[in-house]
């Protein structure tokens, strides 16, 4: 038998939240699969659709990387896997990250490609019980339906990502935020085509893609830097976080302490890590040890499993 | 909102989507319509007084919908192509099928009439429960030999198809010919009429005119058949 490290409970107030996250991500997720279909039935060859389809299909990644990981994060460790299951959610998340860095360059091109060779996109019209309507205002209407709910549901993501810490939800709020801006430039688009602007398409592709290429970089880095364990940041100004040196500093008023240093990283929403420790006398150590690491679940509800490393001296 | 509200009353005043190179008005002005000509029988063919076929019959109900006359240009599918990617022309025919590869460079109507090919067997001679092995005539040269093989039966090329033998062709030619279609189906081919790219009021007035002609298709096919 091996070391296998402890299960994490959350606060009981932050299941609370968790629960209302889980039941915004899922009503994203509804609503994202329903643009899907629809955008996939009248796509037809306009730009700015195949655009918008690409856009709101990645964005569904951060959504399911977050009803996943909550999905697998509550498992306790196991003897294969003895940090347990947090950052399970990870390893999709940076193939999304690359899929929609990847999708955003290709769109762009592609769309500055027709501004260049001046093609001019031919929308059919269609025939639905009897009445043809040209297929561009059933685009329009797909548009303007993909712009609502992204407004709704992002406001209502930023402040639970916030609180959470959880950095898939803050890209998902913040994805949310690019779909309802290039749904607006989508629809513009289109009735840039109805009345005979035939760059309207194309421009409008450009933009939004410009739009998939951020949300991609955005996540890109997120995901790269949780892969490399970099220093734990504030999901919103990605500024250090506070933690660490809350930590460091209440050991240092241990009065058996003469020095402290600590090194977190983030293992999902919670902070796992080391803190180095000088004692000043080396008796009763054990005992010590015992009160440092209790002292270090009481400064933030994220800090897990802090191992306390006695050291003789920092250097 | 400010999107929304121009939507809405392109709805009502009826003149969107409009053509960026305008064809649809200078068709209505200039009372010609440019027709290019590809022959392709019974769609489009040399006729004793001038162009004939199906589709030229649609074109000339189509310009006279519109209070103008067609030219004819006839030629080749890639420089009509050409020609149209480029508007110098306004339409082009010659039995084309959405599977065209010049979708990406012109604009193409949905399929207007659908062809269904089958099997077809003479009056009175029993149904054949497969086409395994069974002897079936096609018109030499035609694509369909080689949907007759795929469903492992042995096409046998004919110069002209006849009521005579188990034959497989178009739904109404099985039907001018007096043949008995079968279950057997070999395929679908979708007819469509190719338009400058991007002239989407051009287009959309093209559709609407041809979703009216559906039913007439099958009986301008089988006259243009017989050379009628």
């Amino acid at each position: 038998m091996n070391a296998v490290g402890t299960k994490y409970d959350l606060p009981p107030d932050r299941e609370a939240t968790i629960n209302r996250a889980k039941r915004v991500e899922w009503a994203s997720l509804v609503f994202l699969l329903s643009t899907v279909v629809l955008m996939w039935l009248v796509m037809g060859s306009s730009q700015t659709m195949k655009a918008m389809w690409i856009e709101d299909t990645l964005s569904l990644i951060p959504t399911v990387s977050f009803l996943i990981g909550v999905h697998f994060r509550g498992r306790p460790p196991t003897e294969e896997y003895p940090y347990g299951y947090r950052r399970a959610v990870l390893v999709g998340f940076m193939c999304g990250a690359v899929a929609l860095f990847g999708f955003g360059i290709y769109i762009a091109l592609d769309s500055i490609m027709k501004l260049i060779a001046a093609e001019h996109p031919s929308i059919p019209t269609v025939r639905v019980f009897g009445v043809h309507i040209w297929l561009g205002w059933m685009m329009l209407a797909v548009l303007l339906y993909s712009v609502i709910p992204p407004i709704v549901l992002g406001r209502l993501k930023a402040p639970l990502a916030h609180e959470l810490h959880d950095k898939t939800l803050h890209v998902s709020a913040a994805i949310d935020k690019g779909d309802w801006l290039s749904g607006l430039a989508g629809a513009a688009g289109m009735l840039g085509i109805a009345f005979g602007f035939w760059w309207a398409d194309s421009a409008a592709a450009a933009f939004i893609s410009v739009e998939i290429v951020r949300d991609g970089y955005q996540n890109l880095s997120n995901a790269t830097a949780q892969l490399m364990d970099r220093r734990p940041s504030d999901v919103e100004t990605n500024e250090k976080d506070p933690a660490i040196d809350h930590l460091q500093d209440a050991l240092n008023r241990l009065e058996w302490v003469a020095k402290a240093r600590v090194r977190l990283r983030e293992q999902g929403d919670i902070l796992i890590g080391e803190a180095f420790v000088v004692p000043r006398q080396q008796t009763d150590l054990l005992a010590r040890l015992d009160e440092a690491r209790q002292l270090a679940g009481t400064i933030d509800w994220r800090l897990h499993d802090i191992n306390i490393v006695l050291v003789r001296s920092m250097e | 909102m400010a999107v929304l509200l121009p939507a809405l009353s392109g709805f009502g005043c009826g003149d969107l989507p409009r053509d960026p190179k305008h064809t649809l008005s200078r068709v209505l002005e200039r009372k010609k319509v440019r027709v290019g000509l590809v022959e392709n029988p019974p769609w489009v063919l040399h006729g004793a007084d001038g162009p004939a076929g199906a589709e030229v019959v649609l074109a000339r109900r189509f310009a006279e919908s519109l209070g103008a006359t067609p030219e004819w240009f006839w030629g080749g599918e890639q420089r009509h192509m050409e020609a149209l990617e480029n508007f110098e022309m306004d339409l082009l025919i010659g039995g084309l099928e959405a599977s065209t590869p010049w979708s990406k460079k012109v604009g193409l109507t949905r399929p207007y009439f659908v062809e269904r090919m089958l099997v077809g067997i003479p009056p009175g001679s029993p149904a054949p429960v497969s086409l395994k092995g069974q002897q079936i005539a096609v018109k030499a040269g035609d694509d369909l030999a080689a949907s007759v093989q795929k469903k492992g039966a042995e096409p046998l090329q004919v110069p002209e198809i006849s009521p005579n033998v188990a034959t497989a062709a178009a739904d109404w030619r099985i039907a001018q010919l007096g043949l008995v279609p079968t279950r057997f189906e070999l395929g679908a081919k979708r007819h469509i009429v190719a338009v400058p790219p991007g002239e989407n009021g051009w287009l959309r007035r093209i559709q609407i005119f041809l979703a009216t002609q559906r039913g007439d298709v099958p009986g301008l096919l089988q006259r243009a058949g017989t050379g009628q």
